[in-house]
Order: C-alpha cells, then structure tokens, then sequence
C-alpha cells in the first residue's frame, strides 16, 4: 500500500486514526462486511477517546476524517482493491477490537504491533491448498449424485485446478482470464478421465470440480451489504461474483464446443 | 443419506480451508454445513418441497445455526456461513445450464439455467431472513 504519511513530519499526526484506519483496512480486504468494518473503526476510537470522527467505507476504499485537539484535522482516504479472502484475518482483527473494548491494550503502539502482526499472516501452505481443492472436489461429487469412481475424477480434476489456481492463475493473471482458463481447465480434466474412463458420469464429475472456484465470500459479503443498506458496496461485490460465474461458465463452454468439434458428436 | 452428510461435512471443512478459517472452527463449519445438507434432503424427498423451496429452509438452517455459532465463539458469523452454504449452492444446474447452451439446445439451457436462479434466490432470501432478526435474539441463550 502506499503509505504518503506527510502527516509524520511534524509529529502531530493522530495515531488513533491511523490504528482504526488500518484496522479497516485489513477488515475490508479480507472479506468483511461494511458494517462490521465501520463498527470495529468506531469502537478503536470511542475507546481511545476520539470522537469527533466520519467514517465513509466502500467496498474499495475507506474515507476518514476527524477532528482532534483544539484545532487539528484528520482527513485520509484510502484506496484497497478488491482482493481474494482471508478470514482468518477477519477473524484476528475482530477479536482483537473485542480485547481493545476489554482494555487489555492500554497503549495504542501496541494495537499498531499486533495490527502489523495480524496483515503478515501467512496463508495455509501451497500442498495444504491445493489438497483442500481436491478432497472437497471428491466430496462435493458425492453430493452431486457421483459414484466413487466419479469421485476419484474430481479428485483429481481439484487438484490439477488448484496447481493452476496457485502457480499460474493467482500471481499472473487477471481475474477474467483465470476464471475462464479455469473453466475450460476444469472440463478438459474431467473429459479426459472421461474418456480413460475414470467415472462415468461427466455432469456429477464437473459439478464436483466446479466447486473450489465458485466465488462463495464475494457472493455472501454482496447479499449482507445490501440487506444492511450499503447498497453501493453490495453491488460491486455481487458484481465481482456473478462476473466470475460469467467467466467460469465461458470457459466451460468454450471448452466444451472444442471437445465436442474434436469428438464430431454431442459428447454423453 | 450417511455417506452424504460426511461427504458434506468433509467438503465444507475441505473449502473453510481454502478460505483461510482459522482451525480451530473446521468442527463448526463441517457439522453446520452437514446440517444444512440433511435438511435440504429431508425437505426434498421426505417433506416432498421443490428444489429451490429446500433450499430457501436448509439455508436458513445454516445461518441460524452460524449466527449462534458466532455468538458462542465470539466471532463474525461470516466465517460459518460462508463455508456452511457450499454444499446448497447449484453447481450441477449451472453445469447443465452451459452444457446445454453449447449444444444448442436452448430450451433445455433455459430451464436449468432458471432453477439455478432460483436456488441462488432462495439461497439470498435465506440469508437475508435471518439477519433481520435482531440480535438480542440470540444473546438469550
């Protein structure tokens, strides 16, 4: 992020904005919901002290202002793009408002500390991830009506996905074209265990398969932002879900027309 | 019906990974999206719902039950909810919905494509139901 703290120079900048700011921030990127980023915002202050404060949250940027001392302002805007989910850090952050509230952090250096502390966690291991995406591929088709061998195809289809996902997908591409490179990758997989014949049922397999990339947090985050009146964040976070599916659904059929111009007949 | 719900408890716990839940609540999120899958069932066949009528009360279910799990554990509600959904959502129609457009068999490709819409609906209304309940609601127990 960028960090212009002009503020800094002359040693009057106000570090409870600057702590419940960040709190948001870290909030809001991971796949919180609006109100409870500006809830977690209003407690860090009340708590120190700072009342006089406006916060302004979007699905991608928060806007503060606030008033401190006898005439000093505090105005920031910060700009956080829309990213993947985290809610381990959710999670962190709320508790720690929570032991804030309690008064275990008298000292505002070290909610900064821990904030610091809780953005550097690091994500589960790659293996970890890309087992995860298989298994509950595998299980997710038992679900869709899948007998084992189907399973063991969408085993194997959540795996091949996730290597993509982690290696190729998440540090190189842009989210349309991964989503539709992961469609058609996805169908490819499966035709191909297919026709090894690893299952025998294509739709359970794909249905299974699909699963790890159905953008869940982005979905849900959208409807409770707009069942609380945050109608604007609401819609671009449902945007950025049904986008995917879009893409998702693209690559599939693209995938789908190759294979069946190949096979020369209506495949099943 | 046995394999299912472990089948369902296993995959939400498998995707609560994927998401980054903290460990701690892999328990909560497999039994919670289990439930929401038994009830889905028991409304389909046993009760004899439509398809996107189960749904609407197995997610209810589910953010019932995440809501009190969130107030247990202290924590956002998100967390279970999220997870506990996965199993509702209606990935084999929107399957049917691409793979019957691509075959020209546009009819058809409506068809599914519409139950799927009406199951992410119903997912939505689900949702949006249960947080309306205040939260005092909760707190009592």
């Amino acid at each position: 992020m960028k960090n212009t703290d002009k503020g800094n120079l002359n040693k009057e900048v106000n570090p409870v904005f600057d702590v419940a700011m960040e709190a948001g921030h870290i909030l809001l990127q991971n796949g919180a919901e609006i109100s409870r980023v500006e809830e977690t915002m209003e407690r860090i202050c009340k708590y120190y002290g700072e009342e006089a404060n406006d916060f302004f949250v979007l699905s991608n940027g928060i806007f503060t202002t606030g008033a401190y001392g006898t005439k000093n302002a505090y105005a920031r805007v910060r700009h956080i793009p829309v990213k993947g989910a985290r809610l381990d850090k959710v999670v962190a952050v709320n508790q720690l408002s929570r032991e804030i509230e309690e008064g275990k952090y008298q000292q505002i250096d070290l909610v900064k500390e821990k904030l610091e502390e809780i953005s550097n966690m690091p994500i589960e291991k790659s293996w970890q991830r890309i087992l995860a995406s298989g298994i509950g591929s595998g299980f997710f088709c038992v679900l869709a009506g899948g007998c084992f061998a189907d399973c063991i195809a969408a085993f194997i289809a959540g795996i091949v996905l996730y290597i993509y996902v982690v290696f190729i997908s998440e540090p190189y591409l842009s989210k349309i074209l991964g989503n539709i490179f992961g469609g058609a990758l996805i169908v490819t997989v499966c035709v191909l265990c297919f026709q090894l014949k690893i299952g025998t049922h294509l739709e359970n397999i794909i249905s299974g398969a699909i699963m790890p990339m159905v953008p869940g947090v982005a979905f849900a985050n959208g409807i409770r932002d707009i069942a609380d009146g945050d109608y604007i964040s609401g819609a671009v976070r449902l945007l950025d879900a049904i986008l995917r599916f879009l893409c998702i659904a693209i690559g599939v059929g693209v995938a789908f027309s190759i294979y069946q111009s190949m096979v020369g007949r209506i495949v099943l | 019906m046995i394999w299912e719900l472990i089948s369902a408890a296993v995959g939400t716990v498998a995707f609560s990974l994927l998401f980054g839940v903290p460990k701690k609540y892999y328990v909560h999120c497999g039994c919670i999206g289990a439930a929401g899958w038994f009830l889905y069932k028991v409304m389909l066949v046993n009760v004899g719902l439509s398809i996107a009528a189960s749904v609407f009360f197995a997610t209810v279910l589910v953010v019932l039950l995440s809501r009190y799990a969130a107030v247990f554990e202290k924590c956002p509600a998100t967390v279970f909810m999220i997870t506990g959904i996965f199993p509702l959502v209606p990935g084999a129609q929107i399957y049917w919905a691409t793979y019957y457009l691509v075959t020209d068999n546009l009819y058809k490709a409506f068809d599914s494509g519409f139950l799927a819409l009406k199951i992410m609906i119903a997912i939505v209304l689900g949702i949006v139901v249960v947080f309306e309940i205040p939260y005092k609601f909760f707190k009592i127990r």
